[in-house]
């Protein structure tokens, strides 16, 4: 256990420095998110919209300006964070195959990926709602961050399983960028006046929409979008790790070899196979 | 030439290593084929501790699919292909991460690995000539030093088994005989090892050279230079 913890903690560390790395990541979220919420919220005009907050079942009036806000702070961090685990883990691919051959425990690394994720949707949803509490203030701002995190979280992990099926990462990013664009501009008021249609409860980040714009406007915990949020996040990550697995696996050793790698490596295969 | 010598030490110097252990590597009738065509058409190889053995054979001749079955990369169609031991891989392309240092590198692998210490990476390091590097990112550096860094990372945890793609692409002359010597030296302390590459310039210093051909693999006559081609 001892190994594993080790394990656990080297990649840890080699997977924020890996983050650190990425300058290009780390300038969008500091200058694109305050970038986008500030215009977002001067520029759009403050004209009252009705929002349906399904987790209360009522209709909050909020100004164009805010819901284009939140909406727009959420898309900031979905393409950043989606960006960022994309990027992380589409290069170290080859990488990480090599250490798990070298007798790297899988569930280390997969373990270090979710933990990095955790916390960098963590900082830039914190960070989000920073900015935003300085322009206005939520009735709520640790619900309102929750629920940027729950969409960061999807997000970040739908980067992963991108990395693992796509080889390019301009096919990548195009496929976040689209994806994270029709989800949330669909549940935006002021672009689609039909945004309560029971159809996009059924997009990604439909429970973090819910969830913030509830947080901002309304002093009720929205428990059933946070939950929602979280369901995406977690099965998009669990989807994110399956691939992770199945990118990294090896031929499997006969049981009686396979016990230990630094003893012996036997595989042997049959037609079966 | 130092096949017969060398096999027969291997074989008879040592019984209860060698002869009692069998071979450190072994390949029976595997066959590998991609979308149909056959790349492996029944390959058998055995590998004993102490030997250095090379594989060489034109592009496309199966040669990494060979290694990749070996390091459990791959899933052949069908036969046998085992190794016996700690298994050092080489790849053809390094391997590395570009947003780590070298010396990161070392202790990534270090605890893959479950090593207590680095004293032997550093050996090899300064073996290779690239000490200077260890504080540097991988991106920064050079191709060749980024080759002689994935050639570490595969001996780092002194392995029974080496198995080197292309080993020595890269690498300027000084260090291509650093690397022969460094193989040698591997095998005196009763490693096998399996160098694989499209040419052998010094055929003289394997073992057993082997040509990779059609699919099957077979013992080649040794004159210096050996590839497809020579």
């Amino acid at each position: 256990m001892n190994r594993w913890w080790s394990c656990l903690w080297t990649a840890l560390r080699f997977a924020l420095i890996e983050q650190a790395r990425n300058r290009l990541a780390l300038l969008i979220v500091l200058l694109f998110v305050p970038l986008w919420t500030t215009l977002a919220f001067e520029v759009v005009a403050r004209t009252p919209l009705r929002f349906h907050v399904r987790p209360v079942g009522r209709w909050l009036v909020m100004d164009a300006n805010v819901l284009t806000q939140i909406t727009g702070a959420l898309q900031a961090l979905t393409l950043v964070i989606a960006f960022m685990m994309f990027i992380a883990t589409a290069r170290s691919a080859l990488f990480d195959r090599r250490l798990v051959q070298a007798g790297y425990p899988r569930s280390c690394l997969a373990a270090a990926k979710c933990a990095t994720l955790v916390l960098v949707a963590a900082v830039v949803a914190v960070y989000a709602t920073a900015w935003t509490h300085l322009l206005w203030h939520p009735a709520q701002p640790m619900v309102f961050a929750a629920g940027m995190f729950t969409g960061a979280l999807t997000y970040g992990a739908f980067g992963i399983v991108l990395a693992a099926v796509l080889r390019s990462e301009l096919a990548g990013m195009f496929l976040a960028i689209m994806t994270s664009s029709i989800d949330l501009l669909l549940q935006n008021p002021m672009i689609n006046p039909n945004a309560d249609s029971p159809v996009v409860r059924y997009l990604p980040a439909h429970g973090a929409v819910q969830a913030s714009v509830a947080a901002g406007g309304l002093h009720t915990v929205p428990w059933s979008s946070l939950l929602l949020g979280a369901g995406w996040a977690l099965g998009m990550t669990a989807l994110g790790m399956t691939a992770f697995a199945v990118r990294t696996r090896t031929q499997r050793l006969p049981a009686a070899q396979a016990a230990d790698q630094h003893t012996a490596r036997s595989a042997t295969t049959s037609g079966a196979r | 030439m130092r096949t017969a010598g060398h096999q027969a030490r291997a074989l008879d110097g040592d019984t209860s290593a060698t002869a009692t252990r069998g071979p450190s590597l072994r390949m029976r009738d595997v066959r590998k084929s991609y979308r149909g065509r056959p790349v492996l058409r029944g390959v058998s190889l055995d590998l004993f501790p102490g030997q250095l053995v090379g594989v060489v054979g034109e592009n496309g001749a199966g040669k990494s699919t060979l290694l990749r079955i070996l390091t459990g990369d791959l899933a052949a169609d069908s036969g046998v292909a085992e190794c016996r031991g700690t298994v050092g891989s080489c790849p053809q392309d390094a391997v590395l991460h570009g947003a780590f240092t070298v010396e990161q590198h070392l202790w990534f692998f270090r605890t893959a690995y479950g090593l207590n210490r680095l004293d032997r990476a550093y050996e090899l390091l300064d073996q290779l000539n690239c000490t200077g590097y260890r504080n540097q990112r991988v991106e920064t550096l050079s191709g060749g030093t980024r080759q002689k860094l994935n050639l570490v990372l595969a001996l780092m945890h002194d392995p029974q088994v080496l198995l080197l793609d292309e080993p020595y692409q890269g690498f300027d002359w000084d260090t291509y005989l650093r690397f022969w010597d460094l193989a040698r030296a591997l095998c005196d302390r009763g490693c096998a090892v399996l160098v694989v590459s499209h040419l052998a310039y010094d055929a003289s210093r394997l073992d057993i050279l082997y040509r990779l051909g059609a699919g099957v693999l077979r013992e080649a006559e040794q004159c210096g230079t050996s590839g497809w081609g020579s």
